[in-house]
């Protein structure tokens, strides 16, 4: 499956900004089940423990540090007020915000999410910090739903508009699932679909991170 | 039952409006408080919770032995802390049914449960340690805490009310400036309600609930300054959580947490208002009682058996949010919910009340040394009045 299709590429200027004068990164996890949602499968690691494993291998002497502050079955309206004080207090370079399943599950109305979350990534831009955007978890049964589809298109127009990293979830996990011709049914198994999933996140959020940083350092700026 | 008073009034206003506020996106939302008010239902819930204490504390007419006393509030602890469990479980179960009716996995991560189905070796443990809380089932967790520490607090207040005073401001202040709060665990994060903030909240509420001298007495001979001085806290708070304000966290100075207005830690912006609106609200129950008895009435009630209450609400609200999920947030949906919780919570109510007094008439001789009750305990009219 193309990475194209999975997430959208998007810089992360300032994550890239600090890598040439620090040798450490800060990242702040936040939104709904960041820190859980891996399939109970041992040795299994959240995504944003994945991403810094991916990330310190890759870049040889760089430092990731985490923040773990998610609550899974947030709305991001909740989120949004908690992340502003966290990002304060902790001072991240890139915040992963994973959102939107619980905002369609509460059914929270269309334009008011989509406030939410402009008003938000407008705010971590102004404080110089990048965002990555991590959507919706895909069931077949939702694959159809209004709201649901709402939901994720409001996520992708938001990336768009802002040009930033979006980890499409919904689709990478579809691809999983169509390839395994599993029946989409409560099972151990489609939780563990869910744990390649956050894989996939992890990976697409490093190779972004990495991208940028060759691209800063190969090719400097021309304006 | 004691008659409709002014404190049960206002619980029972907290545990409505927290029972609302706690279906995120319905309509009736912008009925509440909330909206024209800094502070919310939290604030209120904790500080009127502080006040009961004293009731417990007080026991008018016979005054307990300190070993007495100890065991009267650990014994309301650990009445608080089964409720935690109890509505705890019911709350993943009800997860767990949705996510099975509905074939929908992701169901499981509503409300912070994921880890119950992922990590249920280290989720059990977190559920007995109350470092695992549910999305909105927090607020019982920070009340153990504050029962847990209550007999301190209780014997602080003899020993000398102003050493209480100050003891729990320092330790406001301190986890305020160092922005300390207690772990979660299986899922890496904070409590959502910071008790070493909160119990300030909650001592002075007991504090001021005190009749008969110190800060109680200050601020009772001192109501229409106080009201005064409250006004304009209550205009502003209301201007401030109507236009959305809050000031941004990366503009503030240093210690952060003094001037942003944080729940989690109670920030002091949050916890003036909060004392304003009972400073300026004081004495209004008389008016409402009169314009409105059925809806004094009914609030009273609902405040006079908090504990069940607040857990039947909570399971409720959760009820409604997957209601809203399945038939979509229309305003019928909204208002079927709204009613249904209505009557769910009087009902709770009336029938708590009506074992009581089934319990009374079986046992006509209930001495003062019967088991704690988990809801505030009789006391006379005159007392639970805030004169």
């Amino acid at each position: 499956m193309p990475s194209s299709a999975i997430a959208s590429p998007a810089p992360l200027p300032n994550v890239a900004a600090k890598l040439e004068t620090s040798k450490t990164i800060r990242v702040l996890a936040i939104g709904s089940s960041s820190t859980y949602g891996i399939g109970a499968s041992s040795g299994t690691k959240n995504y944003p423990a994945q991403l810094t494993d991916i990330l310190e291998k890759a870049l040889k002497g760089i430092n990731v540090e985490i923040i773990n502050r998610g609550v899974s079955g947030e709305v991001a309206k909740t989120t949004a007020e908690r992340l502003r004080v966290e990002v304060a207090l902790t001072h991240p370079d890139l915040v992963l915000w994973q959102l939107g399943t619980n905002d369609a599950l509460a059914r929270v109305p269309i334009a008011e999410f989509e406030e939410t979350v402009t008003s938000t990534i407008e705010w971590l831009k102004e404080n110089k910090i990048d965002v990555v955007l991590v959507g919706l978890q895909y069931t077949a049964r939702f694959a159809r739903d209004d709201n649901y589809a709402a939901v994720r298109d409001t996520l992708r127009k938001i990336a768009a508009q802002q040009n930033i990293l979006y980890v499409r979830r919904f689709e990478a996990m579809r691809y999983i699932s169509s390839v395994r011709n599993q029946p989409p049914i409560l099972s151990g198994d489609d939780l563990h679909l869910n744990d390649l999933g956050y894989h996939c996140m992890a990976e697409h959020i490093a190779h972004a991170v990495i991208a940028n940083l060759f691209v800063r350092r190969f090719r400097p700026p021309t304006n | 039952m004691r008659a409709p008073n002014e404190i049960d009034f206002w619980r029972g206003f907290a545990l409505a409006t927290i029972f609302i506020n706690h279906v995120p996106g319905i309509f009736y939302e912008r009925f509440t408080h909330r909206n024209v008010s800094l502070s919310d239902s939290a604030e209120l819930f904790v500080f009127l919770a502080g006040w009961s204490l004293r009731y417990v504390v007080a026991n008018p007419g016979q005054p307990l032995s300190a070993g007495r006393l100890v065991l009267r509030l650990v014994g309301r602890a650990v009445g608080i802390y089964a409720a935690q469990i109890l509505i705890t479980v019911l709350a993943i179960a009800l997860i767990a049914a949705a996510a099975l009716y509905y074939e929908t996995p992701f169901i499981l991560e509503w409300h912070n449960a994921a880890a119950f189905f992922e990590a249920p070796v280290e989720a059990h443990v977190g559920l007995v340690l109350l470092s695992h809380q549910l999305g909105y089932f927090n607020i019982l967790p920070l009340y153990v805490v504050l029962m847990t520490g209550a007999p301190v607090i209780a014997l602080l207040d003899r020993a000398s009310p102003w050493l209480l005073l100050a003891a729990s401001f320092a330790l406001y202040l301190a986890a305020l400036v160092f922005g300390i709060n207690l772990p979660t665990w299986p899922v890496e994060g904070r409590w959502f309600l910071d008790p070493l903030t909160w119990q300030f909240i909650f001592v002075l509420g007991f504090l001021i609930a005190r009749t008969d001298g110190g800060l109680g007495a200050l601020a009772r001979r001192n109501r229409r300054p106080l009201r005064l001085l409250a006004l304009p806290f209550v205009i502003a708070g209301a201007l401030v959580a109507w236009f959305h304000y809050s000031p941004s966290p990366m503009r503030v100075p240093d210690p952060k947490l003094l001037f942003l207005f944080d729940k989690t830690f109670l920030s002091p912006a949050r916890l003036l208002h909060a004392l304003a609106l009972v400073a300026f609200f004081a004495g209004s129950f008389r008016y409402i009682a009169w314009a409105l008895p059925p809806l004094a009435s009914y609030l009273s009630m609902l405040g006079r058996n908090s504990l069940n209450v607040f857990c039947v609400g909570s399971v409720l609200s959760l009820a409604g949010q997957i209601a809203r999920f399945e038939y979509g947030g229309g305003i019928g949906t909204d208002t079927g919910v709204i009613i249904i919780g209505i009557v769910a919570l009087g009902v709770t109510g009336w029938v708590s009340e009506w074992r009581d007094r089934l319990r009374a008439r079986e046992q006509p001789q209930v001495s003062p040394s019967s088991p704690p009750q988990v809801s505030s305990p009789p006391v006379s009219s005159r007392r639970a009045q805030p004169t």
